[in-house]
């Protein structure tokens, strides 16, 4: 299902045409979640080239306004990171 | 019935014959309790990312296997008990993936 977000795509304005300086302009960054989609990689605590992608370099789980990864892909991430530590892999 | 997942860690300093009578004493396990396995993967010996025990090394042995609830109880008290394991997890999974093989690619270059 595809989401009616038109704030998200309107294109963005010319600078000259705002009322102040402070105020927001109208185009905001946003992506695509990577983990979501047909084609997309297996989320397993096996997969750690992955894995790695998604924690720092003192090994913490990186937050998903970051990564962009969306909700439910988030919890399944810490799940499988945290086996993936028990078994020393990460 | 569901299907299972099963890593097992030993030790660094034990021999191949060693080795092969722990992986034949948890496929026994599994059999014997009216299980059934379906792959055994050995990922060879891989370094920790930190020390667990004082090892930085261990043997990693992987089942695929379909059981009930009483054989995952036997496996778990006798791998406790098992001085020559360091560590082990199950992971239960609706569907079993077994064609990929994560760790097979990165022993062969090693080599």
């Amino acid at each position: 299902m595809k989401r009616k977000n038109n704030k998200f795509n309107k294109r963005p304005q010319n600078p000259l045409n705002k009322l102040s300086l402070f105020q927001k302009s109208d185009s905001r960054f946003s992506k695509k979640c990577p983990l979501s989609g047909k084609d997309a990689p297996d989320v397993d605590y096996k997969n750690i080239k992955l894995l790695k992608r998604y924690i720092s370099d003192t090994d913490k789980i990186m937050p998903s306004r970051i990564t962009s990864v969306s909700q439910s892909k988030q919890r399944k991430l810490t799940s499988e990171i945290k086996k993936a530590k028990i078994l020393g892999l990460i | 019935m569901n299907f299972y997942e099963h890593t097992l860690i030993a030790k660094q300093d034990l021999s191949t014959p060693e080795l092969d009578s722990i992986e034949k004493k948890y496929k026994d396990i599994i059999t014997k309790t009216d299980g059934k396995v379906i792959k055994i993967e050995k990922w060879g010996l891989l370094v920790f990312a930190k020390k667990i025990r004082a090892y930085n090394k261990g043997f990693y042995i992987h089942y695929k296997f379909e059981a009930k609830n009483n054989t995952l109880e036997e496996i778990k008290n006798s791998s406790i008990i098992d001085s020559s394991l360091l560590r082990h997890l199950t992971v239960k999974y609706k569907k079993l993936d077994i064609e990929t093989e994560y760790f097979k690619e990165s022993n062969e270059k090693k080599k």
